[in-house]
């Protein structure tokens, strides 16, 4: 996970026992660890939550907003809250409900047009066929791109 | 009116040559529009018919909550049917709404499902590559409609033919094809002898796509090659084809061939032509469907205003 953007020796506290005042930097870096556990796109309260409540909430969103404006965290809306996920995850988190999608409702297809349709053997050969014909015979179609 | 009642519910027979003959003569564009009409008009026809002869054949029957004038045997001796048909056409209807109903509630969850999926990117973005090692490239219609491929798909095809595949999918989405897929998915559950035109249906989407991909790029052999490589990586993994192919090639060798050939034109064939003949054909069969079927209702409606003592 690439932080980009997010400066972790900005505002360091002090080093003495007490408690000390976290910094910008490292409160994005907790911010997103939080995110990157969570098991989908999470509510601003939840990350609150996970911090060990210590933060204002405000102060979680700022921090949340920061992250948005560098693309490190993306929003979604879900009804009438903002739900977050870390930026690297939202693809992979997409591709993983697209393929559980995919593999678990076979009737998809009047609904969600796919691009080609799985090919029988003969298919395939004729396929093969067909394309060594295209790809051997450049004069054959309207090709006018100049390729 | 006799055995007119029964014409629309064995008209959507003719559905058959009618698609076939659409796909081959038709611009897929004109195909798609004709076929997804037909598919309707004789859906709503077959749909009427079989509430005439539910309400006719029942009206009598102990329990039946229609008032028995509804089947006096003025109406009986012009509509002849008994208690056997009103009984069938009462499954009949029960079987067709729940299954327009099983229908529709998939196409709603699917697409929910897919827009969930999708709720993570951020907005604006039309085209969508996803990290997955199988490949696949999907159209998924909704609010903003996007274009759903795998890394794995962009990394089999060349960048001429990914534009070919882009441009495929947008038109999907520009030309709301999942509208006439759900109309023809909703017209073979009415009546399964419509079936044949939701295939045709389902194919000449497809074609329309193509088409318009080849016009985008301005190549038509750089678009079959891109359908045909797609294809050929996608290979088990894709969705079956939807069409029974017994010896025939399937939809995507026949969507190759179709590159390759000269373009069809888009204008209406002459009358004259087979596919103009055709055209009339399948237009006279949904006529003559949902002329016999009003034709029915409004007999019946006379019949049950004069039946009915107010």
């Amino acid at each position: 996970m690439e932080l980009a953007g997010v400066d972790p020796g900005r505002g360091e506290g002090d080093e003495h026992g007490r408690p000390r005042r976290r910094g910008q930097g490292e409160l994005a870096t907790e911010v997103l660890s939080v995110l990157h556990r969570a098991p989908g796109p999470v509510t601003a309260s939840w990350v609150q939550e996970q911090l060990g409540g210590e933060l204002a909430y405000t102060t979680v969103m700022t921090i949340l907003s920061r992250l948005l404006a560098k693309q490190a965290v993306v929003r979604s809306r879900a009804g009438r809250a903002y739900v977050w996920s870390a930026a690297a995850d939202a693809a992979g988190l997409t591709a993983r409900r697209m393929r559980r999608l995919l593999d678990t409702e076979p009737d998809r297809d009047a609904v969600l047009a796919s691009f080609v349709t799985a090919l029988t053997p003969e298919d395939e050969q004729l396929l093969r066929s067909l394309l060594n014909a295209a790809e051997s015979s450049p004069e054959g179609g309207s090709r006018d791109d100049g390729r | 009116m006799g055995f007119f009642v029964f014409l629309p519910l064995v008209l959507p027979l003719t559905s058959l040559p009618i698609a076939r003959l659409a796909e081959h003569h038709l611009h897929p564009r004109n195909a798609v529009r004709l076929l997804s009409w037909i598919g309707v008009t004789m859906a709503v026809c077959s749909t009427l018919a079989l509430g005439l002869l539910f309400v006719v054949g029942t009206a009598q029957i102990p329990g039946n909550p229609l008032p028995d004038s509804w089947s006096d045997p003025e109406i009986r001796t012009a509509v002849p049917f008994h208690e056997a048909v009103g009984t069938a056409a009462v499954a009949g209807l029960v079987t067709v709404l729940t299954a327009c109903a099983r229908s529709l509630r998939r196409h709603l969850r699917i697409r929910a499902r897919a827009q969930r999926a999708l709720a993570p990117v951020p907005p604006g973005s039309e085209l969508v590559v996803l990290p997955d090692p199988e490949p696949y490239a999907y159209a998924v219609p909704g609010g903003p409609g996007r274009v759903v491929v795998s890394t794995a798909m962009m990394d089999s095809l060349d960048a001429d033919e990914q534009r070919a595949l882009l441009a495929h999918e947008r038109s999907h989405l520009a030309n709301r094809h999942h509208r006439h897929l759900l109309a023809a998915q909703l017209a073979s559950c009415v009546n399964p002898f419509l079936r044949p035109l939701q295939k045709a249906v389902g194919y000449a989407t497809e074609r329309w796509a193509d088409e318009e991909a080849a016009g985008s790029v301005g190549d038509r052999r750089l678009t079959a090659r891109a359908v045909a490589r797609a294809a050929l990586v996608t290979r088990g993994s894709g969705p079956a084809p939807s069409f029974a192919a017994f010896a025939a090639p399937g939809p995507v060798p026949r969507r190759v061939t179709a590159l390759l050939s000269p373009a069809l034109g888009e204008a209406w064939p002459p009358p004259a032509s087979p596919a103009g003949l055709a055209a009339m054909v399948a237009a006279a069969g949904t006529a003559v469907s949902a002329v016999s079927a009003l034709n029915a209702a409004v007999a019946l409606l006379l019949l049950v205003k004069a039946a009915t003592p107010w």
